[in-house]
């Protein structure tokens, strides 16, 4: 497949025979991945295929029964300060005593270390930050009182002060307004300009060819991954999906036919 | 003139000035480690470790014979630590949920401490009374040497918290972010619930095993209606918990010697209730009065429009219309039409024509052109 031919210093993830059981239950099954540097990829797969376990399992939060993540190069434990990460925003207790400032400043506090409170350069980059997702007239808000679409916002904001290389983002578009929707892809593709990977889980198929670059698609396995035109066909898809899938796409499809799962995997 | 004299034999009254002091230490450290408690919603672990703890304390004098603070506290810690571990893996190794592992474990250990205190106390020694005021506490019996180790420990868990309240923070509000940013999170996870047990032990004494968790949750969840910052509910939460400490020990120590920890409680509940009602935003008083302003502002703007509309089918805008029409016209009843259009009339937005007969008047018209304007944005 084509990320074969690609060179280990054009590679920002590398993945391989990543396996993640919980219990004897396995969620993903021998997975392998090559993510090449500078593109916006997204992640698809219907509920339950491992795509939030897949980027937690690369983040080490989740300890992968087997398997071994390069990120640019070098195991995970030492890129740490390359890395930024979105959670889901569900994920947390949004009631939390806390300002919109504080929580995009909490982005620093790897690079802050033990002990050191962040301070005067922290509070300019986290305002910053959120000058850039439209949020900084809300940075002394109390973060119970924002909407879906600005809590997304200001985890974008915390991840951007991370200043990271790669990128993980965990469906940053889930149940959010139209606006939102449209800053946090001019966002993306700003900082695919600035030559970051930015890996997406996603769950809109319809925007996909519109949104990114690169696809991989999972289902407890890797169905294929590569550039979007390539590998996001209908037979993918329909694998994937176990034929469920109700979206029929409107593009080529006479050059991928010769796609086929069996070549997809090494 | 009676409470500075009161005030005063506090400084200089032996017995009154360590138990305010003991009191003091421990409802600072428990407020501010509760804080930590309530927010990552282990609010009963506080219950399950200060349960727990009960059988360290008898093992304690039973191995050691001695009624040394420091000996009991150690043996409270080590059986409410030990308990707590024996929680979670529970949790982690079987089928059974959190608040179920919780009452597992509390009543089991709580259980084999009474009968340790029984057993202790049938003993033919004549040092081992005492051992039951850690069931309830007594403040009375607190000692300077009590209240050093107290304020040793405290002291401890207190800087502790602060070097490392950024990570604290972090392991509370988002412990997967802090993760992935190579914090130690486990390590951190582990770290916080001993400060919790120190917390506990330290007030043991003073309000006993079967209320301590009180002392955990409430400073913390009443601190948490005042302010939406994370340092000051936790400065505030040892406020409250200073206030109800010194205050519940002092009264169960002069009035009639009555059980302290129960005393400890009432006040620190009413702290809680004050809190639940008064505080600004979220207490429920004033989420009532603005629920209020809103629904009055709701019908006023409701009378309003729907006199509009009925002005629209008409050439002549002043036009009067019946309370009756309005009053069918509004969802839900419509008792307050009458009440609103006196309230618009005062504004002069509305002007009585005859009777029940009403008719906007020319800023009354503008306004619900406006109020129309808005809605359909």
């Amino acid at each position: 497949m084509n990320d074969r031919n690609l060179e280990s210093k054009d590679l920002s993830i590398e993945v391989a025979d990543l396996t993640v059981a919980y219990g004897d239950k396995p969620v993903l099954w021998d997975i392998d991945l090559n993510v090449p540097k500078g593109i916006l990829m997204a992640i698809v797969g219907p509920n339950g295929a491992g795509k939030t376990t897949m980027i937690k399992s690369i983040l080490g939060l989740v300890k992968p029964a087997a398997g071994r993540v390069l990120i640019l190069g070098k195991p995970y434990h030492k890129q740490r300060h390359l890395i930024g990460y979105v959670p889901q925003r569900g994920s947390v207790d949004w009631d939390f005593p806390t300002s919109v400032l504080d929580v995009v400043m909490m982005g620093r506090y790897g690079a802050l270390g033990w002990v050191k409170r962040p301070g005067k350069k922290e509070r300019d980059m986290a305002l910053e930050a959120l000058d850039k997702v439209g949020m900084k007239k809300f940075s002394d808000r109390q973060i119970s009182q924002l909407s879906g679409g600005q809590q997304q916002r200001v985890f974008l904001a915390r991840a951007l002060v991370q200043e990271a290389e790669v990128y993980f983002m965990d469906e940053p578009f889930q149940g959010v307004d139209a606006i939102t929707e449209r800053a946090i892809i001019t966002l993306l593709r700003e900082l695919r300009e600035a030559g970051k990977t930015v890996v997406v889980v996603h769950h809109d198929l319809q925007t996909v060819p519109e949104y990114f670059d690169w696809v991989t698609l999972i289902n407890v396995r890797r169905i294929a991954s590569g550039p979007v035109d390539e590998v996001f066909t209908d037979e993918n898809l329909k694998t994937a999906y176990g034929g469920r899938v109700a979206f029929i796409s409107h593009r080529k499809q006479e050059a991928n036919e010769h796609v086929d799962i069996g070549e997809d995997r090494e | 003139m009676e409470l500075f004299g009161f005030l005063g034999e506090i400084i200089t009254d032996y017995t009154l000035r360590t138990v305010a002091l003991g009191s003091a230490i421990l409802g600072i450290i428990s407020g501010a480690l509760g804080s930590f408690a309530v927010l990552r919603k282990q609010s009963l672990l506080g219950d399950a470790i200060s349960h727990a703890a009960l059988p360290g304390i008898a093992f304690a004098f039973i191995l050691t014979g001695i009624k040394s603070p420091i000996i009991l506290i150690i043996g409270a810690a080590v059986a409410g630590w030990f308990g707590t571990l024996l929680m979670l893996s529970v949790i982690k190794n079987t089928r059974i949920k959190t608040d179920g592992a919780l009452g597992l474990i509390l009543s089991t250990f709580f259980g084999f401490g009474l009968v340790l205190l029984t057993y202790i106390q049938k003993q033919p020694q004549a040092n081992q009374a005492g051992l039951d005021k850690f069931l309830f506490g007594q403040a009375s019996t607190l000692l300077q040497s009590d209240v050093i180790i107290m304020g040793i420990l405290g002291a401890i868990a207190l800087v502790i918290l602060m070097l490392f309240w950024k990570e604290f923070k972090i392991l509370t509000f988002d412990p997967d972010f802090g993760e992935s940013i190579g914090l130690p999170i486990r390590l951190l996870d582990i770290l916080i619930t001993f400060l919790l047990v120190i917390a506990i032990v330290i007030g043991l004494q003073t309000v006993g095993v079967v209320l301590m968790s009180a002392m955990v949750v409430a400073p913390a969840a009443a601190a948490r209606q005042w302010t939406n910052h994370l340092g000051l509910m936790v400065v505030l939460a040892g406020i409250f918990g200073i206030i109800a400490g010194v205050s519940g020990a002092i009264i169960s120590s002069v009035g009639a010697k009555l059980p302290t920890g129960p005393i400890i409680v009432l006040c620190i509940s009413l702290i809680v209730g004050i809190s639940m009602l008064f505080a600004p935003n979220r207490g429920l008083v004033w989420n009532w009065i603005r629920r209020r302003i809103n629904r009055h502002r709701l019908h006023l703007e409701a009378v309003l429009s729907d006199l509009y509309e009925l002005t629209l089918h008409h050439e002549r805008r002043d036009h009067p219309h019946s309370v009756r029409a309005l009053e069918t016209m509004s969802i839900g009843g419509g008792e307050f039409v009458r009440n609103s259009l006196r309230e618009l009339q005062t504004k002069g937005w509305v002007k009585n024509v005859s009777g029940d007969e009403w008719a906007l008047t020319e800023s009354g018209l503008a306004k619900a052109n406006d109020l129309v304007k808005e809605r359909q944005v």
